[in-house]
């Protein structure tokens, strides 16, 4: 399927860049202890949960074309990007705090990982969802059915992999010290 | 590539990949023109500095030299030629072009004027203060 | 041919043919002047031959690039060109205008040549590989606009095919990012910065688009492999390209002055910028392998796999060698890059233009493919010129190395120019090595006229 090699080319490009986040800890380890501790740990917490909140949707939303429910499948795609966009907006609030304390890419390495990884992720949220909201617009008008539903599929494998990354981004960034 | 894997889904990552970058540069550039004027030191561009880069692009200095490592590589890099010679030097040097010896590489002379000289050493030497990373690694450039 | 209107291609390829000797010629004195310092000064300067070398190298494969479109398009679309006049007074145009800036290079001073052009009015001048004066700048926009429109209007009333698509796209971003040309503030770092995204999104972005839509075209033309295949193929290695190369951009901003997050963007995703390529070699064995016909022409068949091997070393595996920042600290402006971008131009954008030549050009005259003599003695050109390349490129290595070794390291460093001294030898090398380049040109050349009689008769 087009998606794996879509889906490992990102995980291979966001693998490096936790590769090199944990390089440049190792280098830095009490700078970036510092740093991390001004990160806002239940934002990032509340995030994780609303992800996999939304991850389960879809799992849900895949079930239901597998039985050729196309409303219902259409539905748990909506409340999917909808927990998406809770997702976007907490992260707003928190690049927002950021920002208005006057920290950029250039304040010091870790901030220079933590905001080029998380709006890197951030933009990745934006596009699973412009992908989930094809499909549920496809889904709603009876494109898919019991017997062809690769796009559910699709949509669904690369949303996952949206969480799975903040998954893993998350203690690797808010929590580990 | 099984089946599945359709020429349209090619081209929608294709499509998908280069705006999704793009804008990601875009962002990146916006940041990166915000937080120059820490690094490049604007304030101290005067008008000799902007005369002195004219000649640099007029008399094709690029052509055998680099600058911040771009360029040619056929001569001394002169991003930091400031801080190993000094002013006067560079002025003495361009004058006494070319040197004539046989078989060496070969400065043309330009025939500038004092003011026209004093304007390079300016745009050199406001060069050499841009914050390049450290680059280059020693005073040989 | 097709199409009668595709004969326009055909000056296109000669004029390119034609500009690349010159290259070559500038190449080797510049080559000279790095053993023997003073040859031909002060009448050729080393940066004027410099200028003439890399100027005639954009030139002419912007030639190929266009011969390709002309050829290619009208096929593609399955219709004639909009306009095949437009297209020949737009040849005229360029080659005039082209041939009086190496002209005006060579006859008069630089800075005279800056006066005399405007420069004072829109100073553009100077800058490597922009070097033009403003009204050849000029031109090539009216003439990058007047051929973009013709070939255009010839694929929106024809069949619209992937590789049209992606050939216009790359067309189109070439005249868009040379527009950035024309800025060039007083500012150092801002005029660095926004250069690159004519040079570096012009060689490592939308002429790969053009790249691979040649290279497909080609192709599809010799293995006769179904072209849904050949598209998605296509598809992927330029999303690839750009993913991949549009941040790759950073590799460039590490020590102009940029801020230092570059390093990790830079080497990160340049660090990926070798995929593409070696999906292009992947992709170039796999469809020749699978190929349904035995097209006549080998000679063609051969360059575009050596498209694919040499643009993968060289672009690929030579631009990884010095990419991280860590190990660019030390390479940055030494003859690796000169080393790199030596194998890196002829096996991406050289050959490719040579492919579609070498395909195009037999049919341009009249039949299938040369006879088997004339494409051996192709075959030994592309033998010669290829190998030289990958020696010149090692020459250059040992000697960027050893610059770096002595000037770089240590703590007793030498200056620039008593490290050159030591070099010496590995220059010479890479002198002889470009005599035998130029002697594979020449039989590249000769190729066209030699036997083809009998084939001509026979088609």
């Amino acid at each position: 399927m087009a998606i794996w090699f879509f889906i490992f080319a990102e995980l291979l490009a966001f693998g490096i860049f936790f590769v090199a986040y944990a390089f440049a800890r190792a280098h830095n380890v009490v700078l970036f202890n510092e740093s991390q501790q001004h990160l806002n740990i239940t934002s990032g917490a509340i995030n994780t949960l609303v992800l996999i909140t939304s991850s389960y949707f879809m799992v849900r939303a895949v079930a239901a074309i597998k039985q050729n429910l196309s409303r219902e499948c259409a539905r748990w795609i909506a409340a999917a990007i909808g927990f998406g966009g809770i997702f976007l907006v907490i992260k707003l609030f928190e690049f927002h705090a950021k920002f208005a304390d006057g920290i950029t890419l250039s304040t010091n390495t870790f901030y220079m990982f933590y905001l080029s990884l998380t709006i890197f992720h951030f933009m990745h949220v934006i596009l699973g969802m412009v992908i989930l909201m094809a499909v549920m617009l496809k889904a709603r008008s009876g494109g898919y059915s019991a017997e062809n539903h690769t796009g559910v599929e699709t949509g669904a494998s690369y949303w996952h992999m949206v969480d799975l990354l903040w998954i893993i981004l998350f203690p690797l960034v808010y929590v580990i010290h | 590539m099984s089946e599945t894997f359709t020429k349209a889904m090619a081209r929608n990552i294709f499509y998908g990949g280069a705006v999704f970058f793009f804008l990601l540069f875009l962002g990146l550039t916006f940041d990166t023109v915000q937080g120059l004027p820490k690094r490049d030191h604007r304030e101290n561009i005067t008008d000799a500095v902007v005369r002195g880069k004219h000649i640099w692009e007029t008399r094709d200095c690029v052509g055998c030299h680099t600058i911040l490592g771009e360029g040619a590589y056929f001569a001394p890099e002169l991003g930091n030629v400031y801080k190993r010679r000094g002013g006067d030097f560079i002025k003495a040097w361009i004058k006494g072009q070319p040197t004539g010896a046989p078989g060496r590489r070969q400065m043309p002379q330009f025939n500038l004027t004092d003011q026209q000289l004093d304007d390079v050493v300016e745009f050199l030497k406001w060069t050499s203060e841009i914050n390049t990373n450290n680059w280059p690694p020693n005073i040989q450039g | 041919m097709q199409f009668k209107s595709q004969a326009v291609a055909k000056p296109y390829f000669i004029a390119a043919i034609g500009l690349f000797v010159g290259q070559i010629l500038f190449g080797l004195i510049m080559g000279y002047q790095y053993v023997v310092g003073d040859f031909l000064f002060p009448y050729i300067p080393f940066n004027v031959a410099r200028m003439v070398h890399t100027n005639l190298l954009i030139v002419w494969i912007l030639f190929g690039f266009m011969g390709a479109a002309y050829y290619l398009i009208p096929e593609e679309a399955e219709t004639e060109l909009y306009s095949p006049k437009l297209a020949m007074i737009m040849f005229w145009i360029f080659l005039v205008a082209g041939v009086l800036t190496i002209v005006g290079y060579l006859a008069v001073p630089y800075a005279t040549l800056a006066h005399m052009t405007g420069n004072d009015i829109l100073a553009t001048m100077g800058r490597e590989f922009l070097e033009q004066p403003l009204p050849t700048k000029v031109g090539i926009v009216i003439v990058a606009l007047a051929f973009l429109f013709n070939i255009s209007m010839t694929v929106l009333k024809g069949r619209k095919t992937s590789i049209s698509l992606v050939l216009l796209m790359g067309l189109w971003g070439l005249a868009i990012f040379f527009l950035f040309s024309f800025y060039n503030p007083s500012n150092l770092v801002l005029d660095k910065y926004f250069w690159w995204w004519t040079v570096h999104l012009w060689v490592e972005g939308v002429w790969e688009l053009i790249l691979g839509a040649m290279l497909a075209f080609v192709l599809i033309k010799i293995t006769g492999v179904d072209r849904e295949v050949i598209e998605k193929w296509l598809y992927i290695i330029i999303a690839m390209t750009l993913i991949t190369g549009i941040i790759g951009t950073g590799h460039h901003y590490f020590w102009i002055g940029t801020p230092e997050y570059w390093q990790w963007f830079g080497s990160v995703f340049s660090a990926l910028e070798p995929i593409p390529f070696f999906m292009m070699t992947v992709f170039a064995f796999n469809m020749v392998n699978r190929r349904r016909r035995e097209h006549p022409n080998k000679a063609a068949t051969l360059w575009a796999l050596g498209t694919g091997v040499m643009s993968f070393l060289g672009a690929g595996v030579w631009g990884f060698m010095h990419t991280l920042a860590p190990v660019n600290f030390y390479t940055h402006g030494t003859q690796i890059t000169a080393a790199h971008g030596h194998m890196a131009f002829y096996g991406a954008y050289v050959m490719v233009n040579l492919t579609m030549i070498s395909y195009a050009m037999p049919l341009l005259r009249g039949r299938s493919a040369n006879s088997g003599p004339s494409q051996v003695m192709e075959m030994w050109a592309f033998w010669l010129m290829t190998v030289s390349i990958v020696f010149i490129t090692l020459f250059l290595t040992a000697a960027g190395i050893l610059q770096i070794w002595l000037q770089r390291m240590g703590s007793n460093p030498m200056s620039f120019m008593e490290a050159q001294d030591q070099v010496m030898l590995f220059y010479w090398l890479r002198e002889i090595t470009g005599f035998v380049f130029l002697i594979g040109l020449v039989l590249y050349i000769w190729s066209f006229f030699y036997k083809n009689s009998e084939a001509q008769a026979a088609a």
